[in-house]
């Protein structure tokens, strides 16, 4: 079985208008050859989240960075670790996400000598840092046995095959433009997280599909958005991998014209037979830049 | 080098964003309030043309409801901006707030409302008391998920209105905008126009658990929404809006006080 993975961001037609850069981040880590981790997250870009694209950034390492170390401690037992992120996936998982995030947070504003916003008590508010980087993040980790979703915020998570179309996770469908946030205190509450076991005779080809609300927002229906992803995987089938990546980029900033004008970042993971070159086929490859060191 | 290839799915579509006039036309607006409000509306339609077509990726949709001896739809379907003529309203008859609420909840719906449009505007002009019992349908209107989260002005003319009501309908007193006088009026029409471009700008907003802080509350400390309404959300949507532009409504300027 061969494991192909490509993502693009693309800056919003309205952030173009405007001037401002995409906030969107990706991230990808084959950890191994059967093992791999990707996340996309979306930083808010309203006024009073000037530094969400660091924000977004941050939350996509972070989701990596802890799911590998996680990894690195089950690896002698995924059973065992799958049976912990059951348990404790929107716990313990969600609890060292958002910690760490905010850890990393706080950091890179000190870092950049950014202004420490201050409380009615006189005392540094950190809630208020925070806010200044918000995103959301999801996150997948395929292994050969099972599959592990988190989601904090909106955006989607598809499975595709040759015969259904499904969301691997639902997320709250918060009407508007509001969302879960990682800035907020005890963010990992709205984690919400899924653990599924892999059938090793599932048949190939089968495509996971993560993607940021501007994707989705910019279709007429859900119902065009679903078509939309089936007919990325049949064109992927019928023309290749490399072809549907290297048209990607322009496809999404088509849709994010004619739609909703959002930034857009859409990361697939596509699993099939045969054995080909891949594009962009770096054990990690990391979408979009931050302002700053994260 | 890899083919160039067209771009697949399904239809695209900016976001629907539906803009409300609903307009007082009892008898206590009869002259030159209802006069105002009909040149001002007019005057600012131009404005949101233009606002709505330097952000194509918004669809901006206007309807006006008027209520005074019952409610009716003035364009009882959503009209695009650059489509919309304002039809000059007439002034007679009782306060029938309910009876506009009730028409509002049946348009908030999903559907007709669809999920993925960006937050409803809802602008209530008012110089007076209902004369109906509101505060049912206040309470459904505001229990819709739209209703929730649509963007809630209310411009109070003349001194004889009630605030009480008006913030009742905002959930949150600084959205109450005051004009006692013909020019406050029509600056306060302005400024409720730009909601639509603040509206449709592109970006998230973090979903606050509680009310936000920093919203007054009624003088008694008492809370502005129907006990019924729950505080999450209840106030979320004015947090897109610029509250630094309201026109100070002690800058009367030129004119009499109504």
């Amino acid at each position: 079985m061969s494991r192909k993975i490509y993502g693009e961001s693309v800056q919003g037609a309205s952030h173009i208008r405007s001037g401002v850069v995409c906030q969107d981040s990706y991230k990808q880590v084959q950890v191994s050859d059967d093992v791999a981790l990707i996340a996309v997250a979306d930083g808010h870009g309203s006024a009073s989240c000037p530094h969400s694209k660091t924000g977004s950034k941050i939350a996509t390492n972070v989701f990596c960075r802890i799911m590998e170390d996680l990894l690195h401690n089950f690896s002698e037992d995924m059973d065992f670790f799958m049976t912990y992120l059951n348990r404790e996936g929107e716990v313990k998982v969600a609890q060292a996400i958002d910690a760490e995030w905010k850890k990393r947070v706080w950091e890179a504003h000190l870092k950049n000598k950014r202004e420490k916003p201050l409380d009615e008590n006189g005392e540094v508010d950190k809630s208020a840092v925070y806010k200044q980087y918000g995103t959301t993040l999801l996150g997948l980790m395929i292994t050969p046995t099972f599959i592990f979703a988190f989601q904090l915020g909106d955006g989607d998570i598809l499975f595709v095959n040759t015969t259904e179309i499904q969301p691997v996770i639902e997320g709250d469908k918060i009407l508007g433009t509001e969302t879960h946030s990682l800035c907020k205190m005890d963010a990992w509450k709205k984690a919400i997280t899924m653990i599924r076991k892999r059938d090793v005779s599932e048949d190939v080809p089968y495509l996971y599909l993560l993607s940021t609300d501007g994707f989705s927002n910019s279709y007429k229906s859900e119902a065009d958005f679903h078509v939309t992803c089936r007919d990325y995987f049949n064109l992927i089938q019928e023309h290749g991998f490399e072809t549907v990546a290297s048209n990607l980029k322009d496809w999404l900033k088509e849709t994010s014209e004619l739609g909703c004008g959002d930034d857009i970042t859409v990361l697939m993971a596509y699993y099939t037979e045969e054995s080909t070159n891949v594009p962009s086929a770096d054990t990690s490859d990391e979408g979009g830049n931050a302002d700053e060191q994260s | 080098m890899a083919e160039k290839m067209k771009r697949p799915g399904g239809e695209l579509a900016s976001r629907p964003l539906h803009f409300f006039w609903i307009v007082d036309c009892s008898g206590s607006m009869y002259g030159e309030k209802i006069g105002t409000v009909n040149h001002a509306i007019q005057s600012v339609i131009p404005d949101m043309v233009d606002a709505a077509s330097n952000n194509p990726n918004a669809q901006l949709m206007i309807r006006t409801l008027q209520f005074s001896t019952g409610a009716s739809w003035v364009t009882a379907n959503p009209v695009p901006v650059e489509d919309f003529a304002w039809d000059d309203l007439q002034a007679g008859g009782v306060t029938d707030l309910g009876q506009a609420f009730e028409l509002l909840s049946a348009q908030l719906t999903i559907p007709p409302m669809s999920d993925r449009a960006l937050p409803p505007v809802l602008v209530l002009l008012s110089d007076g008391q209902p004369t109906d019992d509101y505060k049912k349908s206040l309470d459904k209107l505001l229990h819709l998920p739209w209703g929730k989260k649509a963007v809630r002005i209310a411009i109070s003319i003349g001194q004889d209105a009630d605030d009480t009501v008006l913030t009742e309908f905002t959930g949150n007193r600084e959205l109450v905008l005051q004009a006692n006088n013909a020019a406050m009026l029509t600056k306060m029409i302005k400024w409720a126009s730009t909601a639509a471009s603040m509206v449709s700008a592109p970006a998230s907003h973090v979903l606050e658990d509680k009310k936000p802080v920093g919203i007054p509350l009624l003088p008694d400390g008492g809370d502005l929404l129907p006990a019924s309404v729950p505080a999450t959300g209840g106030g979320n949507a004015p947090l897109v809006l610029d509250m630094n532009n309201i026109p100070n409504p002690d800058d009367v300027g030129e004119g009499d006080v109504w």
